[in-house]
């Protein structure tokens, strides 16, 4: 499969994705947020739409189009501190809305569902330069802000009172999260993002470590539910998003079992011995 | 080291206020316990102190280099957080820009907490945790230490390690400590002064003039 052009990109861009993921996701997992990066994702595909009915780069206008949204939400969460359950459906229904309206009025002259359920065969060069360069960017700003980002997850209070920019950074979340979410799009589709940006750390956080430990063990299984998902579909002939769900829930299913038997072991062992 | 003057607050903005004209002095070096009754604005003085709050009118000052935190509860240790004490107190360090790699074994020494480096925060007792947050509060070597209940659910035991502790950090390090205190007793033994909040308005005395003045009024020892 190799031999192929569009393969090798999807790799290349898949590779990125699986790090970066789970690089946000940790953070909106751990704050309860992920609810959010569901929002994101339907935003991401009006973001398509929009971008492909005035024929500019889907990407680019998934990115714009959620990053403002995300934006948008964070300004409302601590505007309407209250009602804050409710922002998050009024955002992803005007989201679907557009999406839908777009879609069904005839005027995409492409395909949209390559964006609903991931393609390989899509991943054009540009593509994987756009990916590349936002997942690089989205990373390296983890970095920067990674301890100012554990805080905020952990302890805001806290991190106010030693001096985070709080707010600030909340918004700068807001765009990594929407940069994740863009560049995860174009293999995984909008249907499945908020599962490939969890549940590789839902099943880190079975083998209860620290932050750093459970951050590294999210993007090992990022990379083995993305690669595998890959791989499966190609051979299969089947979209690489819906199957890389059903791998990543088969792994956590798996580890929860391995869990289980593993205690009921040092059990019986304990009682034997 | 704190002035409050003519201090009014309320949540909404306009009366009844929580804080009725607060006059409030504390000096450098002191040990000053704020109690009260449930509702008295024991936690928002602290919040104004802390400058999470501004005050409605009047003023509070502080002219505290430096101050630490303690909060009441913490709610990332109960909630299943992935992390470890060192990695909570190391990312702290690294936000107050403390240079010394070694302030986090250190602290750590000082509340009786080494050896715990590698033990997730989630497993620690509600005394461990206290003394955890003790620790962090000390990481930017503090002059003013802000405490919220700090005995609040934790075994006798752990409570007598936590005054000490602090008892310690007041009298041979000179630490300037205000403590919001449910704990009356712990309020008398260990305060220099002690801070009557009622009804919005405050009134300052010595531990001795606070057990003469309240200790007879019935319950209000039966809970310490």
């Amino acid at each position: 499969m190799f031999r192929y052009e569009f393969m090798r990109n999807a790799i290349i861009v898949s590779a990125l994705i699986s790090v970066l993921a789970p690089s946000i996701g940790i953070f909106l997992v751990l704050r309860r947020l992920s609810m959010i990066g569901d929002t994101l994702a339907h935003a991401s595909l009006a973001g398509v739409t929009l971008s492909l009915v005035s024929a500019r780069n889907p990407v680019v206008g998934a990115f714009v189009f959620t990053a403002v949204c995300g934006g948008f939400i964070e300004l409302l969460r601590t505007r309407f501190r209250k009602n804050a359950d409710l922002i998050l459906p009024i955002i992803l229904a005007f989201s679907v809305g557009i999406a839908i309206t777009i879609m069904s009025s005839g005027r995409l002259r492409v395909n949209a569902d390559s964006f609903l359920f991931g393609s390989i065969l899509t991943v054009t060069r540009t593509d994987m330069a756009l990916v590349a360069a936002l997942g690089v960017i989205s990373v390296l700003t983890v970095v920067f802000l990674y301890h100012r980002l554990i805080y905020i997850a952990y302890d805001e209070e806290a991190a106010a009172i030693a001096g985070v920019r709080v707010r600030i950074i909340n918004y700068v979340f807001m765009v990594l999260s929407a940069a994740a979410v863009s560049v995860t799009i174009r293999i995984v589709g909008v249907l499945v993002i908020s599962s490939m940006i969890t549940l590789p750390v839902a099943t880190a956080l079975q083998f209860e470590g620290g932050f750093k430990r459970t951050l590294i063990l999210s993007v090992i299984f990022s990379v083995i539910y993305i690669m595998a998902g890959l791989v499966l579909s190609y051979y299969l002939g089947v979209a690489p998003g819906g199957f890389t769900a059903l791998v990543s829930v088969a792994g956590i299913i798996l580890i929860i079992m391995g869990k289980k038997v593993h205690k009921h072991a040092i059990r019986a062992l304990k009682r034997a011995g | 080291m704190i002035r409050a003057k003519e201090l009014h607050f309320s949540y909404t903005g306009t009366a009844p206020y929580i804080l009725n004209g607060i006059d409030f002095e504390m000096l450098a070096g002191e040990y000053i316990s704020v109690v009260g009754d449930n509702g008295s604005g024991k936690t928002t003085l602290m919040r104004l102190i802390l400058k999470m709050i501004k005050p409605g009118t009047g003023s509070i000052a502080s002219s505290a280099q430096r101050t630490g935190y303690v909060p009441q509860r913490n709610s990332g240790a109960d909630s299943g957080f992935p992390i470890t004490v060192h990695e909570m107190l190391n990312s702290y360090r690294k936000l107050l820009k403390v240079p010394d790699k070694n302030a986090v074994r250190e602290n750590l020494k000082l509340v009786s907490m080494s050896g715990f480096e590698n033990a997730l925060t989630r497993t620690l007792s509600g005394g461990q945790s206290q003394k955890m947050l003790i620790a962090r509060a000390l990481m930017g070597e503090p002059d003013l230490l802000v405490l919220d209940e700090p005995s609040t659910g934790i075994d006798s035991a752990s409570r007598e390690d936590i005054y000490r502790i602090l008892k310690a950090l007041n009298q041979t390090k000179g630490m300037t400590i205000i403590s919001v205190e449910h704990n009356l007793r712990a309020a008398v033994s260990n305060s220099s002064r002690i801070y009557h909040l009622s009804g919005g308005r405050g009134h300052i005395c010595t531990p001795e003039q606070y057990v003469a003045e309240y200790m007879n009024r019935p319950g209000e020892f039966g809970d310490v």
